[in-house]
């Protein structure tokens, strides 16, 4: 066993700043956490991470609004019965705001996406 | 930035008050609303249902997987809400290949922060809080610590229902102290009101009613 060890020299990862005035001229391989964090990769791996605010904001996609391909039916969880419960549910929790339910009868179609 | 900004935020207050709030459709269609946004795992969406004529592992069931925000939304807007599930049934959220059983290679080390909830708990929290523990496990919020995170499962028990997160490694303190905190403060449970973190091993071997808390915050 070596008595001598050897440290190597302690460096801080280089970084430069670059002044973006549009998306446009972002590297295809930067990474963004859209409505909040542009990171590049970094030593341990990048982390998509999304705030609660956008997460919700997303339950508006048009993808959100038809049941995932497949799903199966399990009484209680899932089908048909259920949707319109949930339903119901809109309902009566929105009659204090203006807000429409958007599931309408689409809810009822399966989408492959 | 460089991508999606939200749109159509003027609803944000009223669905973050209800779970089962619908969904407002945005004002502004844009091909933009039909991006998918990856997470950064894939998760397993599990149901457990108490029959006490098959064995544990055939009332478990898997409803679905996905691993785009988009995805996750369109599962938990077309699922029952788990304070309108029967008593003795579970939802499990796990990353993909984690198997919602103490006995998972990866859950076999670990343990859960554990919320007990009142009987009236089920109708004013229950949802909101199982909406706000997936919302955390998606999101990645965490930050490091989110590589600790195995899943969460609620729990619907005439007694009291219960909602945890999983991780993977009951030593690993700092982690498990980092998702404590933050999963307290997003619940916005007051500070006075303490939750235990316990082993598996211990949860498993306990002679009483009661499990000792490796952690509390």
């Amino acid at each position: 066993m070596s008595s001598s060890r050897q440290f190597s020299e302690s460096r801080s990862i280089p970084t430069r700043t670059v002044l973006i005035n549009d998306s446009t001229q972002l590297p295809h391989d930067y990474c963004t956490t859209p409505g909040g964090t542009l990171f590049s990769t970094t030593p341990g791996g990048t982390r998509i991470i999304y705030d609660r605010k956008f997460l919700l904001d997303r339950r508006n996609s048009p993808i959100a609004q038809t049941p995932p391909a497949h799903l199966p039916v399990i009484p209680g969880v899932t089908g048909k019965n259920i949707l319109n419960e949930l339903k119901r549910n809109e309902a009566n929790n929105i009659n204090n705001h203006d807000a429409k339910p958007a599931q309408a009868e689409d809810a009822q179609f399966e989408m492959d996406i | 930035m460089a991508t999606s900004e939200p749109r159509g935020t003027e609803n944000e207050e009223v669905r973050a008050e209800s779970p089962t709030a619908p969904p407002v459709p945005s004002p502004v269609t844009s091909s933009e609303q039909y991006i998918k946004h990856p997470l950064q795992n894939r998760w397993a969406l599990w149901y457990f249902k108490n029959d006490k004529s098959k064995s544990w592992t055939e009332n478990l069931r898997l409803i679905s997987k996905f691993d785009t925000v988009e995805d996750f939304w369109a599962l938990y807007n077309h699922i029952q809400q788990p304070s309108k599930l029967g008593f003795g049934c579970d939802y499990c959220l796990f990353k993909d290949g984690i198997k919602p059983m103490w006995e998972d290679d990866r859950n076999k080390l670990g343990g859960r922060w554990l919320m007990t909830l009142s009987k009236q708990q089920r109708h004013n929290d229950l949802d909101r809080y199982w909406m706000e523990t997936l919302l955390c496990l998606i999101g990645e919020s965490f930050d490091e610590a989110s590589e600790d995170v195995c899943g969460a499962v609620v729990n619907v028990r005439p007694k009291g229902d219960k909602i945890a997160i999983w991780t993977g490694n009951c030593q690993n303190r700092d982690a498990i102290m980092t998702i404590g905190q933050q999963y307290k403060e997003r619940l916005s449970i007051p500070s006075k009101t303490l939750i235990g973190y316990q082993s598996h091993d211990d949860t498993s071997s306990k002679s009483g009613s009661t499990t000792k808390n490796m952690y509390s915050v």
